[in-house]
């Protein structure tokens, strides 16, 4: 699809027809829906002017799977899996917020043991997101190297999950009230208590310790390297009171120089029990937003070390009913996944299932920035800004 | 607990938002102000400029009826009524409030918040097509997800689930037994 511009009405005069007079003419390319450097099945309908874009239109939906709808005709308990398919690439995060928001509304006192294994599992997910994201955005601006490397260091710790859960990318691990028995526990018979693993914190500091090791190479590797450096620095600059209005999230509003992390405000999870810092970035260009989710992962993986320390023993489950309805009530509970605020507003009619359900997903707010953040920018550095914000179609379309 | 987290300040921050505003609820720790909808654009731009709520989280809305196709209807009594929920944050302490506000079903229009948070606008196009209402001054209000030739507003209670037509929901009927149920039932057997 071409279309031509008025050249009395051009809004950008590429360098092109300056220097060497060539006349170009705007045009407007489409961009996708086949994986356009990311996670999922983005279009994005571009007008250019040579080299140079001015207006940019995200066309999303194409991975819409209806998931509010869904909801409403399954019950709290199946709801469950259906969360933990939003945002894939760090499944058993999504379904904390859910289950704290249900928690919350039944007024379950959920025990220190399954708060504790939960933490230790969110932390991996977000481990495995960034990792993922390491290795990909290098991978999208033409380095291939990383991403082997950031496939090996997630293996590690989907092992880790996969060894308490029983699955690597969707656990489906949480119920209301606590958490299921772990897999790989002993035989499952109901009078053996199943707890983790056995060998699971062993295994799992060597595997911290390696990932540490992995952020420090990580950051030779790709913050070393001089065309990396040079195709982010000052590349897609996001200030903060733009991001926050358009409600942008998670790492990418860190890197805009905001101290907020929702993991120390709400106590969802015991974070206050734990000791980490917030890394914040101070130009919030595309290397601020790559350099914060190399430094969460060490955060990450030393809120781990510290967990699997401070672990209290004792039960895994509180006592609720076998067939689950929730009070009549509404509430909101949002946590910090990997890619920003994610939250469940749960409307209960006293019910079996929720009478209505939003899910509010961190990758919908932060790529409506694009259309702001991409225009005046090369295609080049389309894939750069776009790469750095870490999208995950299923995040974003639900 | 140590120092350096911040400590949220929910309770001065619902009295806050208790005093400057009517009908506030904070049931299961949210807090929710219902406003009436010719309010609406002049609350929010209250808490965003007096309240520093400069984070513009989500808009949704609800669709409330008795009469309801796909999932459980409400066991009470409901105004027929859209309600719209808008939820806002700060930056710094975490402090989060609901605003919420009813319209009527017959004339589903209520002014846009673009102006406000530039971020509504994608949350309202999918409200549009999601419930069919009208954001007035929303400056491209077209469909989000669906495709243009899509009929029908799909989150509204009385839009069928086609799956659940063509195959109904077996529920709790399909719930098996756990192995170890059988393997005691096998001991009991022999027992008795």
């Amino acid at each position: 699809m071409v279309t031509t511009i008025d050249p009395e009405n051009r809004p950008f005069v590429s360098e092109a027809s300056v220097s060497v007079e060539i006349e170009t003419e705007g045009m407007t390319l489409n961009i996708g829906p086949q994986h356009p450097s990311t996670h999922g099945v983005l279009r994005l309908v571009a007008k250019v002017e040579g080299e140079q874009i001015f207006n940019v239109e995200p066309v999303l939906g194409y991975m819409h799977r209806g998931y509010e709808k869904l909801a409403e005709v399954r019950t709290y308990p199946q709801v469950t899996t259906l969360v933990n398919r939003i945002d894939w690439v760090s499944g058993f995060a999504n379904e904390i917020p859910f289950m704290a928001a249900t928690e919350e509304l039944m007024e379950i006192e959920v025990p220190q043991r399954a708060l504790y294994i939960r933490l230790i599992l969110t932390e991996m997910a977000r481990i495995c997101s960034h990792f993922v994201f390491n290795g990909a955005y290098p991978l999208e601006i033409g380095a291939l190297t990383p991403l082997f490397y950031a496939m090996e260091d997630r293996e590690r710790v989907l092992d880790l999950i996969e060894s308490v859960t029983g699955g690597r990318f969707h656990p489906n691990f949480n119920r209301i009230g606590g958490i299921k028995p772990a897999a790989g526990a002993g035989p499952t018979t109901k009078k053996d208590i199943q707890d983790l693993p056995i060998g699971f914190y062993k295994e799992t500091q060597l595997a911290m310790e390696k990932i540490l090791a992995a952020a420090d190479k990580f950051e030779d590797l790709v913050g070393g390297n001089e065309v990396f450096r040079a195709r982010t620095k000052g590349v897609g600059v996001l200030p903060y009171d733009i991001a926050s209005s358009y409600g942008v999230s998670g790492p990418i509003l860190r890197a805009s120089g905001v101290k907020f992390d929702l993991r120390s405000t709400t106590d969802y999870l015991p974070y206050k029990d734990l000791d980490f810092e917030i890394p914040i970035g101070e130009n919030g260009d595309c290397y601020d937003r790559w350099y914060v989710r190399l430094q969460e992962i060490r955060e990450s993986a030393k809120l781990v070390l510290q967990a699997i320390d401070a672990i209290p023993t004792g039960p895994l489950q509180t006592k609720v009913p076998k067939v689950i309805k929730v009070p009549k009530g509404e509430a909101y509970v949002r946590a910090e996944n990997p890619k920003g605020e994610m939250g469940y507003y749960v409307i209960s009619e006293g019910g079996l299932g929720p009478y209505r359900l939003k899910i509010r997903t961190a990758s919908f707010s932060n790529i409506s920035v694009l259309p702001w953040i991409l225009e005046g920018v090369l295609i080049p550095d389309l894939l750069a800004i776009m790469g750095s914000f870490d999208f995950v179609l299923g995040d974003v379309d639900r | 607990m140590n120092d350096k987290m911040i400590q949220p300040e929910t309770d001065s921050f619902f009295d806050e938002i208790a005093n400057n505003f009517t009908n506030v609820s904070n049931d299961y720790r949210t807090i929710k102000i219902s406003i009436k909808s010719s309010d609406w654009v002049s609350t929010i731009t209250k808490l965003k400029d007096e309240h520093g709520l400069i984070f513009f989280s989500w808009l949704s809305a609800v669709d409330w009826t008795n009469e309801v196709v796909t999932g459980e209807p409400p066991k009470d009594k409901v105004e027929e009524c859209f309600e719209i929920l808008c939820c806002l944050s700060d930056i710094e302490y975490g402090n989060l409030v609901i605003v919420s506000t009813k319209i009527d079903k017959k004339n589903p229009t209520i002014d846009s918040l673009v102006d406000v948070y530039v971020g509504a606008n994608w949350h309202e196009r999918e409200s549009y097509e999601m419930f069919g209402i009208i954001f007035e001054g929303h400056p491209d209000l077209k469909k989000l997800y669906l495709p243009d030739h899509f009929e029908g507003f799909p989150l509204l209670k009385s839009y069928e689930l086609l799956s659940r037509e063509v195959k109904p929901w077996p529920g709790e009927v399909d719930v098996e037994a756990m192995p170890d149920d059988e393997s005691e039932n096998k001991e009991q057997r022999k027992e008795e």
